[in-house]
């Protein structure tokens, strides 16, 4: 029976073995599993020759977490159910789906639920074909993390089946387990685990009332020293008010607007977006949410008030509202990774050595203007090209190296390992949002002080001594 | 300084797809549905504005709907519009594109005589690509659709280019006068912030049966309508999946040949 939902890798299932980080890996088998019980089959049947499970969901990754290193892929594609929609004695709202859900699908799902007010689930990352499994597994934030924080914030309850077969329901705030002297939630072992510590089956996700009203404003500069003193006066000022509230400052550079341009005639979704001036040197872009459509305007007055003292003009700064407007600005924004992937992806046909080049690393004490001028002037130096972007206010920016060999692909890697050492020096993070897997494993174990990498080799071993999941991943 | 009059015909149509009509009662699914600017009337207003650029003009923007369609006029105005008119009252509802064009020419002949009407080709609800045709036999005055292009435009006249379907031709059209444009006649640019704070501000004129000069309410709405929609349903969906198992060459002539099949359909 189980032998049935395993199959041999072959020619068919090739396009299994790589990811959007252009990794590519190698496996023995493949299986996808419709529900837990075949998922149990085959871990049984697996562990009888002691075979290494990789899990797999939307293939949407970066870092190479769903590429198998060796023996058996099991994707999850195909455990893509909505179940329950929960209301909560205390009026909460929770909606329980399987892993292999995609984030369109759960959107599509929300939008159309009979509820007399309407719902979302905060986390949104870029990509809308990535599974709520893969969102969970690498605790990922997408642009409006400013307001509402990662995606661990809105899992309330989790089902997972262990290497031994048995299943747990793992329930927010019911057990906690000691890691590096403190006590921390076993939900959030889980979640941003990158599936090294079991495979979940199941996800309550907790879901908010959904802000009456959305504008998203893209403010353009001529100058980056304009750029910076804007990004200043945008920490200093007083932004929120009780009924609205910044929920994303983006940041996007010349470059990035460049090639999001030239692909353009290829995304149908940027067709209605405007081509952007050309001495623009970049742009930064602003949403607000709110349930007061009279308080969002007060602070996009501000806002207009801050542009124009730092040489922005009004006139030309887009603002859009309502979900349907501003989601023109964000598919902009979302093409700025998706450009830079298909960039990639083209260099690795030519030579199969280069992969995603892009860091994900925040660091709270240092301004916006001396950490983007230094990504700015080591990529100068050393004569490679880039495409920076991301989050603003927490110093979150995504440098993308764009190698046009492997010469210019390894001076990068030594490129992120310097910035990695320096942010690490200054106490940021080198892996925020995109997980470690296995394209940064290096520069995670090395920028990650030994003590804490001890702790989590010590929950491995306890949640899965035999080491059957996602082999090569974080440690 | 003489400056041109122009109109411009906008809708607020529901953000639905197919799959929100409903295949049994034949309705649309309404509970849910966010409601949006007709995309086919952003380039009217796009080409209003351009032309305001160009020659000067004062824009006034016409819809018909309930109270909400308020939106779709602030967002014209924080295109560049100057002026909004709503026209709105209980007994225009249930209007075919007769009565729509009646209620919409009564309304525009009680706020001024205008030079240039645009309107978008269609909507994305009714989708007749009527309107703009009927309101100008109602006012008696030359349209022309299809434009695809503004090649001059003076004090007296407009000259446009017409996309036909293997041709284009070139027409000088006198005042008054009106045109639906094609998609493809500019990009619409964004709304501004400044303009979108503006628009905020701005009043929006209702304009209501006592308004117009036809008081006549068996004139208007579902009695003023000479057609009744008795149905809606999705186009069936033709679902195939074929696999080509073939040498490569082959295959991308067999893709080819698939590509200009569907071009053809």
């Amino acid at each position: 029976m189980s032998q049935e939902l395993i199959y041999q890798i072959d020619e068919k299932y090739k396009e299994y073995l790589s990811d959007e980080s252009r990794m590519t890996g190698v496996a023995d088998s493949i299986s996808f599993p419709k529900e837990e019980n075949e998922i149990i089959k085959i871990i049984t049947r697996l562990k009888k020759s002691n075979t290494p499970i990789t899990i797999q969901g939307g293939k949407t990754g970066i870092v190479g977490c769903a590429v198998p290193i060796k023996g058996h892929v099991l994707n999850l594609s195909n455990m893509n159910h909505i179940k329950d929609f929960i209301k909560s004695a205390g009026g909460e709202y929770f909606i329980k789906v399987e892993p292999g859900v995609s984030l369109l699908e759960l959107n599509k799902e929300i939008n159309m639920l009979e509820n007399k007010e309407e719902l979302f689930w905060p986390p949104d990352p870029t990509e809308p074909s990535a599974t709520i499994g893969g969102i969970a597994s690498c605790n990922a934030k997408g642009i409006c993390s400013y307001a509402y924080g990662d995606t661990k914030k809105y899992i309330d309850q989790i089902r997972v089946v262990q290497s031994d077969g048995i299943i747990r329901d793992i329930k927010r705030g019911e057990e906690l387990i000691s890691f590096a002297n403190s006590k921390i939630d076993l939900i959030d072992v889980y979640l941003g685990g990158e599936g090294m510590f079991g495979l979940i089956t199941e996800l309550t996700l907790k879901l908010k009332p959904k802000p009456k009203f959305i504008w998203g404003i893209a403010f353009f500069f001529k100058y980056k020293e304009d750029i910076f003193t804007f990004a200043e006066s945008l920490i200093t000022s007083n932004l929120q008010s009780q009924e609205s509230y910044i929920a994303a400052i983006e940041y996007i550079d010349r470059e990035t607007i460049d090639i999001i341009e030239k692909r353009k005639k290829f995304m149908s979704k940027l067709q209605s977006v405007p081509d952007i001036e050309p001495e623009n040197t970049g742009m930064i872009y602003i949403e607000i949410h709110g349930d007061k459509e009279e308080s969002i305007e007060t602070i996009a007055e501000k806002l207009m008030e801050l542009a124009i003292s730092n040489n922005s003009d009004p006139d030309k700064a887009w603002a859009l509202s309502g979900d349907i407007e501003v989601e023109k600005v964000r598919n902009f924004r979302h093409a700025a990774p998706e450009s830079v992937n298909a960039f990639i992806e083209e260099m690795h046909q030519q030579d199969f050595r280069i992969t995603k080049l892009g860091t994900d690393m925040s660091v709270k004490n240092e301004n916006f203007s001396s950490i983007l001028t230094k990504y700015e002037t080591d990529v100068k130096n050393e004569n490679l090209k880039s495409c920076i972007f991301g989050h603003l206010l927490e110093n979150h920016l995504h440098v993308n190296i764009l190698p046009k060999n492997y010469e210019e692909y390894k001076r990068g890697i030594t490129l992120i390992e310097k910035w990695a050492e320096y942010i690490s020096l200054k106490n940021g993070r080198v892996v925020t949002e995109n997980g470690v897997g296995k394209l940064k494993k290096s520069l995670f174990l090395k920028a990650t002080p030994p003590k804490y990498i001890d702790e989590i080799r010590k929950i491995k071993c306890m949640l899965d001594p035999e080491g059957i999941w996602n082999p090569g991943n974080m440690i | 300084m003489w400056i041109v009059k122009i109109a411009v015909c906008i809708k607020q149509v529901p953000a639905y797809s197919s799959e929100m009509v409903s295949n049994e009662t034949g309705t649309v699914i309404r509970s849910g549905i966010k409601s949006m600017l007709n995309p086919y009337d952003l380039p009217a207003i796009e080409t209003a504005v351009r032309i305001k650029g160009k020659i000067g003009a004062n824009i006034d923007i016409f819809t018909m709907g309930p109270r909400e369609a308020e939106a779709v006029i602030r967002e014209a105005y924080s295109r560049g519009a100057d002026r909004g008119f709503l026209v709105n009252d209980k007994r225009f509802s249930g209007a075919d594109v007769l009565a729509t064009s009646y209620t919409i020419s009564q309304a525009m002949k009680t706020v001024d005589s205008y030079d240039l009407i645009i309107c978008g080709r269609q909507s994305t609800d009714g989708c007749t690509a009527q309107v703009g045709g009927e309101l100008a036999e109602l006012l008696d005055i030359p349209s022309v659709n299809w434009v695809n292009k503004i090649c001059d435009i003076d004090d007296c006249s407009i000259t446009v280019e017409q996309l036909l379907e293997k041709e284009k031709l070139v027409l000088k059209i006198p005042y008054p006068c009106l045109i639906s444009v094609e998609p493809s006649i500019y990009s619409p640019r964004m709304p501004s912030l400044k303009l979108k704070i503006l628009a905020s501000k701005k009043d929006i004129k209702i304009l209501s049966l006592k308004d117009m000069k036809d008081k006549d309410f068996k004139h208007y709405g579902l009695r003023g309508s000479a057609t009744k929609v008795e149905k809606i349903f999705p186009a069936p969906k033709i679902e195939r999946q074929d696999i080509i198992e073939k040498d490569p060459t082959e295959v991308a002539k067999d893709i080819f040949k698939l590509i200009s099949l569907v071009k053809d359909l």
